[in-house]
């Protein structure tokens, strides 16, 4: 099977998820050309051919599917053998079955390319070519020591998003609901999920944080179906709220206090996570302190997606400095966060370009 | 004392003390909690905003169970303490977090602490049969800060013991030493008491895999506390049971769960795999919905709220994010749950938070 012929089937097959122009688009642009796994391509004077890896043994997160499925869809468009651990069980994500679904909605000729277990197969993984991981720093640090010489290990480690609001005032409806959008795409659970809202200091909050309440409640209405709110969630939801009303904050919260989200204005510019699962903090920073507000997330911060400020250019070249030194890595439009490209470059790094290893000929064609 | 006193004073910890540990009908309980929480709401702002919020005001106290509890991850967020004035004399610190905030308890001294946390061992039957105690924790000096490790001071000297109790030492556990330690101790035949966190019994258990299993004296005893918060590896509370039960020789029954926190001044105490815990009688335990706010029904799951009358302090209430079932007499806990759960690609609390909230 060649990659093109790989390429319509999953795009067939999931064609919102994987849209054919899209795959031509990532294969053109992370190898050269989209049949660079297939023939020999003449580049810079000599020709090269992509070659794929034989096994990939994937190692898929527990808060979210689509990040197992993005893995094995460059797998599958590699024609790379895959196998994939699956998630525990938790009860506020249903991950695990979202990536058995996606792997049985697989036509047959891809289908047969992926195996799925439910424990690290030991065998699996020491003969795997490249192991792909994803997880907690204490997960990666166990995976890489268990990899040979030679093996490639690609990680993707914790990471987290803010949405950045450049210009509060000039904030129009559409960007507002884009902001909630990204808020609560996913139930906040995925690294591109913000987790705080950042606004210029001198912002006025009262009249921001009425806005985004409004959104969130019209976005969390128009979500079907509702995420769910299972005991250890609803607990640290109403902790968080609680905190808020002890330290005298103002917090936002949906008609009748339904868990849907909640939004708290913290002073303290201070990045704290948040429980996540609609929780998001909204604050101010001058731009002099941005650094020190987030300092202790420094080079873990993937996305900021930016609202107010796109319609009248980009960001605002200051405080793209200021994010920059921080170790972001993608910038976007608030609406877009959960949903790259899929050229992405996920964590700064060419998500196909990874993988495969490169055979050069200086022979004559 | 009466409402008008100043707890601040020494004599007033003492007689509030004295009270404490006095018989508690319904009548003073209910007495005793009006008072505490009366003072505690006028006196740290965050706890009157707290109760305000939640419609409970000293005027409008019905029953203890009305009493609004502080989040557990308040005690990191400001400072919960009932003394303005004053300057607190001891701090407890939570586990440290990269954010620079671990949550603290501060106390203007540590004796309600004491008194409270051996009688609490004493009642629940620890100290029968005049155990020699061995901790797997630092002792008080190395760590100020470290509640748990003030409990055991507190043992240690209660029941008038000296010697290496604490068999950590600048921040190493010498295994070697400590079993030797053990091997003489179980020569003099008197029974044992050994007391730490679980995860410090499953370095020892690792470690000593494949050495010959000690014969513990008759009426000896293992106490475990704090869980695995904060650590990668786990192992469920039965497995642990049973493989201390089989290095140490004894029974089932013979292993202790210790459940307290740096942010309280009691303990409840279980004896076994399924044993229940048991509060003293100066503090209960709610098992709540996060919701409502409310107790659960008999046999329904929720969370765990402590209203502790020795934490005169800082704040009487504390809700937990610890799962526990209720029972008729009491609660089964169930876990305690990590600060916050998100794994995979999205950083959360667990990550920035090294350890959690919960324990000593």
């Amino acid at each position: 099977m060649t990659t093109r012929q790989r390429l319509d089937l999953l795009s067939r097959a999931y064609p919102r998820l994987f849209p054919r122009t899209e795959l031509l688009r990532l294969l053109r642009a992370q190898l050269g050309h989209a049949d660079a796994l297939d023939r020999w391509i003449a580049r810079d004077g000599v020709r090269v051919r992509a070659r794929a890896p034989g096994l990939i043994y994937h190692v898929c997160a527990g808060n979210l599917a689509v990040s197992a499925w993005t893995s094995l869809a460059h797998g599958l468009l590699l024609g790379a053998r895959n196998a994939v651990k699956l998630p525990g069980d938790r009860d506020d994500s249903t991950a695990r079955r979202e990536i058995l679904d996606f792997v049985r909605g697989l036509p047959k000729q891809l289908r047969g390319l992926v195996e799925t277990h439910r424990t690290l197969d030991d065998d699996l993984f020491s003969r795997a070519d490249v192991i792909v991981a994803f997880g907690s720093d204490a997960t990666i640090g166990n995976l890489r020591a268990r990899t040979r010489p030679g093996q490639k290990f690609i990680a993707h480690g914790h990471a987290l998003s803010l949405l950045w609001i450049a210009e509060p005032d000039r904030l129009n409806s559409r960007q507002v609901r884009a902001c909630a959008v990204d808020v609560l795409a996913y139930d906040q659970l995925g690294c591109l999920s913000p987790q705080a809202i950042y606004a210029p200091a001198g912002t006025k909050i009262g009249p921001l944080g009425e806005k985004l309440a409004r959104a969130l409640e019209a976005e969390w209405r128009a979500i079907h179906p509702k995420p769910p709110r299972p005991l250890p969630v609803a607990a640290r939801i109403a902790e968080a709220r609680d905190v808020a009303l002890a330290l005298g904050h103002r917090a936002w919260l949906p008609p009748k206090g339904h868990l849907g989200w909640t939004l708290i204005h913290d002073p303290d510019p201070a990045f704290q996570p948040s429980p996540l699962h609609g929780v998001i903090y909204l604050r101010t920073v001058a731009e002099a302190k941005l650094t020190a507000a987030l300092a202790s997330v420094a080079g873990r911060i993937s996305t900021v997606g930016v609202a107010g400020q796109m319609a009248s250019g980009q960001l605002s070249s200051r405080w793209e400095k200021a994010f920059l030194s921080l170790g972001v890595s993608r910038f976007c439009p608030a609406g877009r966060m959960q949903f790259p490209p899929l050229t992405w470059h996920h964590d700064g790094r060419p998500v196909l370009g990874d993988l495969v290893t490169w055979i050069d000929s200086e022979l004559p064609a | 004392m009466n409402r008008s006193d100043d707890l601040s004073l020494p004599a007033a910890h003492r007689a509030w003390t004295k009270r404490l540990l006095g018989p508690i009908n319904e009548t003073a309980w209910n007495e005793l909690s009006w008072e505490l929480f009366a003072r505690q709401f006028a006196r740290i702002p965050a706890y009157k905003r707290l109760a305000l919020g939640r419609g409970t005001t000293p005027k409008t106290f019905q029953s203890w169970k009305d009493i609004p509890a502080v989040p557990q991850q308040l005690f990191k967020r400001t400072r919960l303490f009932s003394h303005p004035a004053a300057r607190p004399g001891v701090v407890y610190e939570t586990s440290g977090t990269t954010t620079g905030r671990p949550g603290r308890q501060y106390l203007l001294d540590a004796e309600v602490y004491r008194a409270v946390s051996v009688e609490g061992a004493h009642r629940a039957g620890l100290f029968n049969g005049g155990p020699e105690l061995f901790f797997l924790m630092p002792p008080p000096r190395e760590a100020p800060h470290s509640s748990l490790s003030a409990m055991f001071g507190f043992w240690q000297k209660a029941l008038r013991q000296t010697g290496h109790r604490f068999q950590v030492r600048k921040g190493n556990l010498d295994l070697a030493s400590f079993r030797k330690t053990l091997a003489e101790a179980i020569k003099r035949g008197r029974p044992l008491g050994l007391c730490g966190t679980a995860f410090s019994f499953v370095h020892v258990l690792e470690a000593w895999t494949g050495l010959p299993p000690l014969r513990l004296p008759r009426g000896s005893w293992v106490l475990e506390t704090g869980g695995f918060k904060g650590r990668s590896r786990e192992i469920a509370k039965a497995d642990l049971y049973r493989q201390i039960a089989r290095l140490f020789s004894v029974p089932d029954h013979a292993i202790w769960n210790e459940y307290g926190m740096s942010e309280l001044s009691s303990q409840a105490y279980a004896r076994g795999t399924a044993g229940l815990h048991q509060t003293p009688p100066w503090a209960r335990v709610l098992v709540c919905d996060p919701v409502t706010g409310r107790e659960t029904a008999v046999g329904r799951r929720g969370l765990v709220r402590w209203i502790d009358l020795a934490n005169v302090d800082s704040v009487l209430a504390v809700q937990t994010l610890d799962l526990a079932e209720r029972t008729r007499d009491g609660f089964r806990l169930i876990g305690r749950m990590a600060r916050t759960e998100p794994r995979g690609c999205s950083l959360g609390a667990e990550d920035l938070l090294t350890g959690a909230a919960s324990g000593h």
